[in-house]
């Protein structure tokens, strides 16, 4: 932390007031742990989930433990189809950066898992609920390793 | 119930600063220990020395800049040496906390809990800085890389519901309106306004169809209540006598998947937590016709449409007639049930840390009748406040009665 600056001023009620302008910034080394199979994945071209051998549930996005019955759950790959359940256009970009406002960010209903992800979908286009839509994996680097993929609408669909 | 039995948990005093956008001239333990002197005057205690224990809300280290925080608020609070416990329920924090003493309370481990909960979510970080930080109570490892500002899954969940119900932007860009003018009335309040409908659609588009005055306010502020067994009230409180008592009825707590992507498809426009959490909290109070027995409630209205929707969850309307409630003003002053009498978030504001005590401070100073002027909800003797973190993920509903 270091302080940049100081303000001396006067209160409404007349009394002394002082304000310090101070700075502080972090690096963190960010362990995306058990999920690491799943990032492995997004440079592989493949989404992946998890599965419990014990009461078959299957999890996106994907769990180590099922927390049904705290098994230690298996790999598999998804599709990488889905279904938007509400879609909106942002106004701002994510804190990250990496995408140019207006974008379109939906919640997506995942096939091939019981689970879903909320994502960017391509295009200007709002996709109602009940939309297709399958994963694109997009090649120039991302400022986050979760934005090399993005969904599209399937032609003729939108 | 006509009178209450001497384990049954009173508000003692209740106390809060103004909710304002930046207060240069006070840290945040300066406006802790303003709102908890306010309160225990208001219990007509000269010291906190009789009061058995603190709990503490905030909820970020990231705006107040002290780790530890809660133990340097129960020091200057005069505290120090009693027990502690620091609380963090996302933007249910203030409301947890008044569980959390409810739950002492109601074990005997103490019979006097003072509350006290503060934040500086106002301009001590500049815009850009704070909806970063805030971005980070999204799920980190999956949602927050694709979406910067909550306004994003609440409008995701409001989409839904207007496909569903048909509700519209109109209906809920009333409750926007409806809520700053109210905060008018609320010389506490962050930013009243007399502002239209067609003011809230042509603010600037947040996440569509939300748009800036459906947002709430980030505000600095702070807000204590004490809250004490009944019997701990008569010995030590000299103002117990002198009104009626107001009484913690019920405290009820429910939680949700904290990702909106794991919800079910049928609740996705409704916040299961919250209802959850106001089943429990009727039944616990004995309540069993929520419009006709509950006179005022604050609401966690952090957008303009998730006091629509939270109309429905509290059960003060039918699921999906929220829309309808909003335009025709049925929870409007004067209207069955006041909701946000205060100005809510959208025009009290909020501090994080503090607003679930602020709510409670609102409804408990309603309930005595000690609220004057247009902002006064007449003869209320049933009260509830409403929070929740994230969209929903942890819900809090605490029913405050007055003794008939």
């Amino acid at each position: 932390m270091r302080v940049t600056g100081v303000d001396r001023s006067t209160g409404t009620g007349g009394q002394p007031v002082y304000l310090l302008d101070m700075e502080m910034s972090q690096r963190y080394r960010h362990a995306v742990g058990s999920s690491s199979p799943f990032y492995r994945g997004l440079e592989e071209g493949v989404l992946r989930a998890t599965r419990c051998p014990e009461c078959g549930a299957s999890w996106f996005p994907p769990r180590r433990f099922c927390p049904v019955d705290m098994t230690e759950t298996a790999w598999y790959d998804l599709p990488g189809t889905g279904t938007v359940t509400a879609a909106t256009r942002v106004h701002s970009p994510p804190p990250f950066g990496g995408i140019d406002p207006p974008y379109v960010l939906a919640s997506i209903r995942l096939d091939g898992v019981d689970g879903g992800i909320t994502h960017r979908v391509t295009g200007s286009e709002t996709p109602k609920k009940g939309t297709v839509v399958t994963v694109t994996f997009i090649e120039e680097a991302a400022a986050h390793p979760l934005l090399a993929i993005a969904f599209s609408v399937r032609r003729g669909e939108a | 119930m006509t009178s209450f039995s001497g384990d049954t948990v009173l508000v003692a005093g209740v106390g809060m600063t103004p909710f304002v956008g930046f207060r240069h001239d006070a840290s945040v333990r300066d406006m802790v220990a303003e709102a908890s002197r306010t309160a225990v005057a208001d219990a007509g205690l000269r010291s906190t020395s009789q009061i058995d224990m603190g709990v503490a809300a905030y909820e970020s280290d990231h705006f107040n800049r002290q780790m530890s925080l809660g133990q340097v608020l129960h020091d200057t609070v005069g505290l120090a040496g009693k027990p502690l416990v620091r609380v963090e329920g996302g933007g249910a924090t203030g409301a947890l906390a008044i569980r959390t003493a409810l739950m002492a309370l109601r074990s005997g481990e103490a019979r006097s809990v003072l509350v006290f909960g503060g934040e500086t979510n106002g301009k001590s970080v500049d815009r850009a800085t704070a909806t970063e930080i805030l971005a980070m109570s999204a799920d980190l490892e999956w949602e927050t890389p694709v979406f910067g500002t909550f306004a994003a899954p609440y409008a995701l969940m409001i989409t839904e519901h207007m496909r569903r119900y048909g509700t519209t932007a109109e209906q809920f860009a009333q409750i926007a309106v409806k809520n700053r003018r109210l905060a008018l009335d609320n010389p506490l309040a962050h930013r009243g306004m007399s502002i239209t409908v067609d003011d809230v659609r042509s603010s600037a588009p947040l996440s569509d169809p939300y748009r800036l005055f459906d947002a709430s306010l980030l505000s600095d502020g702070a807000a204590a209540v004490l809250l004490a067994t009944s019997e701990w009230s008569e010995q030590h409180s000299p103002t117990f006598a002198a009104r009626p008592p107001v009484a913690v009825l019920a405290s009820a707590a429910a939680t949700d998947h904290p990702r909106l992507s794991d919800r079910t498809d049928e609740m996705f426009p409704h916040f299961a937590a919250k209802r959850n959490a106001a089943a429990e909290a009727y039944r616990a109070a004995g309540i069993d016709d929520p419009p006709n027995q509950v006179d005022l409630a604050e609401v966690y209205d952090s957008f303009s449409g998730a006091e629509l929707q939270a109309y429905e969850d509290l059960v003060l309307c039918p699921v999906g007639r929220g829309g309808q409630a909003a335009a025709e003003g049925r929870f409007d002053r004067g209207g069955q049930v006041v909701v946000n009498p205060s100005g809510g978030l959208l025009g009290r504001g909020s501090a994080v840390g503090a607003t679930g005590i602020a709510q409670a401070v609102e409804v408990v100073s309603q309930l005595r009748g000690e609220v004057t002027g247009p902002r006064a909800v007449s003869g209320a003797r049933i009260g509830i406040t409403d929070t929740h973190a994230g969209v929903g993920s942890l819900c809090v509903v605490n029913v405050f009665a007055r003794a008939a």
